[in-house]
């Protein structure tokens, strides 16, 4: 009788484990899927731009009085371009520029030549490649064309802006060009 | 064949202190049994009654009885071109005996003579003598409690003892008797038997083709284990390219999230969207090949318990069993649970 029992206990336990093995592998011989969201803010195609264009990098500043700040001047999936004239546009009420900086783009085995003019809100950036032995422009893609140093002046939102002379010149002194432009915002506080 | 143990260790008793443990070793009472061969008798039958006959020699302490785990090594590990079972012979039985390290064996078989009439024969081999010690043949009608009845007798007879009158009765109230004389003390906790179709499942259930194997048939058995491994081996490599990949993309991913240069975040994004789409990949190979791999473990399981031979001498204890109905003269199958 006993040993009747313990063949049924043994054939119930067979058969839990059984039934259980069968249903938990079907959940451990898979694996997680990648689940993934493309939503940084500072990649540039979640900018709404249509290459090859110009950017500001970052497109928002958060500042305050007391502190200086940065931004890019930045190129979307841009053609090689040996020179460059940036058209920025600025509330000279609200920033001062500080300095300007050649940024990769326009970088060789030679510092680039750069030119700024800075009029009231108008800041015309002149930069160009100098060639090395290898080339005479640059490989084109997203860089950083230059950066600008600032500090805000007052409080209150401003905005940055390409001109309408901005244009980019290969070495052959043909228009590289440039489909769409972004925008930047200033928030001083 | 009492005389001849007893002239055995006498002989070792006369000769000097010196080489007297030379001679204990050489005389002792180390003894396997190999598994009797079944002549039209059922494999698991003749199991059965080996290990019944086993127990009983053991539980009567002349000899120490080797284990059957044991004794079946010499099948697992030295194959032999003909199964050893029906080693008969005095040359193949003390051959056996030494690979075994035992001083006695004993091989027999039970033959199956009439619709209701067996015989059971027995041979004692001295491996240290390298002789033949005895030979035993017991005929009965009636199948297995009668059977087991003359395994019994035949323990006592091997064992040099004299038969007790409760055997010689040979009722079933005579069995019982008897097995409640048998001490066996040092088996405090004894396990139901398994059945071997059930035996067969749990094998293959646990490694897909063992159960097959270890019923002896042996392509179907390792036909579904290679298979198995094979698909275990694609679902590790699947693995080890979906690991791969799954880091790849976690690393990218991390990088995405917390990098802020357009340049940088416009070279992660193409790499995150592959690396995704090589886990999904790999994610989707082995969920077929889970599938496929569960389907033939289902289908060695019931493959192994359908190919394993029925235990039908078991006798009411366990999941099923044949009885005869002496009263409507019938023999019924009963089921236990």
């Amino acid at each position: 009788m006993l040993t009747r029992f313990n063949s049924i206990l043994i054939f119930k336990i067979i058969r839990f484990c059984v039934r259980y093995l069968i249903c938990g592998a079907f959940v451990f011989f898979s694996c997680e899927e990648a689940d993934y969201t493309l939503d940084n803010p500072n990649d540039p195609e979640n900018m709404d731009l249509e290459p090859p264009a110009l950017f500001f990098h970052p497109q928002e500043i958060q500042t305050n009085l007391d502190s200086s700040f940065s931004v890019q001047l930045y190129g979307l999936k841009l053609n090689p371009a040996a020179a460059a004239h940036l058209d920025i546009r600025y509330d000279w009420g609200s920033v001062e520029i500080d300095s300007i900086v050649a940024d990769t783009f326009f970088q060789s085995d030679n510092d680039p030549v750069q030119i700024v003019i800075d009029e009231e809100g108008t800041l015309d950036i002149f930069i160009y490649l100098l060639p090395d032995t290898e080339s005479d422009q640059n490989g084109g893609g997203t860089w950083s064309l230059a950066t600008i140093y600032m500090h805000p002046v007052s409080t209150g939102e401003s905005e940055l802006l390409y001109g309408e002379n901005t244009r980019l010149r290969d070495a052959n002194n043909d228009s590289v060009v440039v489909k769409s432009f972004g925008s930047g915002y200033i928030n001083v506080e | 064949m009492v005389r001849g143990i007893i002239i055995i260790h006498l002989v070792s008793l006369c000769l000097g202190a010196e080489i007297a443990q030379s001679v204990s070793i050489k005389t002792g009472d180390q003894l396997a049994v190999l598994e009797f061969e079944g002549w039209a008798v059922s494999e698991p039958l003749t199991e059965f009654l080996t290990e019944e006959f086993r127990q009983t020699v053991g539980d009567l302490k002349i000899f120490q009885v080797q284990d059957r785990g044991i004794t079946n090594q010499i099948k697992i590990f030295k194959p032999r071109e003909k199964d050893y079972w029906s080693c008969w012979s005095k040359e193949c039985a003390i051959d056996l005996g030494r690979q075994l390290g035992v001083n006695y064996v004993i091989a027999g078989n039970i033959q199956k003579k009439g619709d209701d009439t067996f015989l059971i024969n027995g041979r004692l081999f001295s491996v240290d003598m390298e002789t033949m010690l005895d030979e035993f043949a017991m005929g009965t009608s009636g199948i297995t409690d009668s059977l087991l009845l003359e395994m019994k007798k035949m323990a006592y007879n091997v064992s040099g003892l004299p038969i007790p009158d409760t055997l010689s009765v040979g009722s079933g109230i005579s069995q019982v008797a008897t097995t409640d004389d048998i001490k066996r003390k040092r088996q405090w906790i004894k396990l139901p038997p398994i059945p071997s179709k059930i035996k067969a499942l749990l094998m293959s259930t646990a490694i897909p083709g063992s159960g097959q194997i270890w019923v002896e048939r042996k392509y179907p058995g390792y036909g579904f284990m290679g298979t198995e491994a094979t698909l275990g081996m694609a679902a590790f490599i699947a693995y080890y390219q979906y690991d791969k990949a799954w880091g790849g993309f976690q690393d990218t991913y991390k990088s995405y999230q917390n990098d802020t240069d357009p340049h940088n975040l416009l070279e992660l994004r193409p790499q995150i969207i592959q690396y995704a789409a090589d886990t999904r990949k790999f994610n989707s190979f082995m969920k077929n090949i889970r599938s496929v791999g569960l389907s033939i473990w289902a289908v060695n399981m019931v493959h192994a318990y359908l190919v394993a031979p029925s235990d039908d001498f078991f006798d009411g204890e366990y999941f099923f069993d044949l009885e005869y109905k002496p009263d409507v003269n019938q023999v019924q199958f009963n089921i236990n649970f």
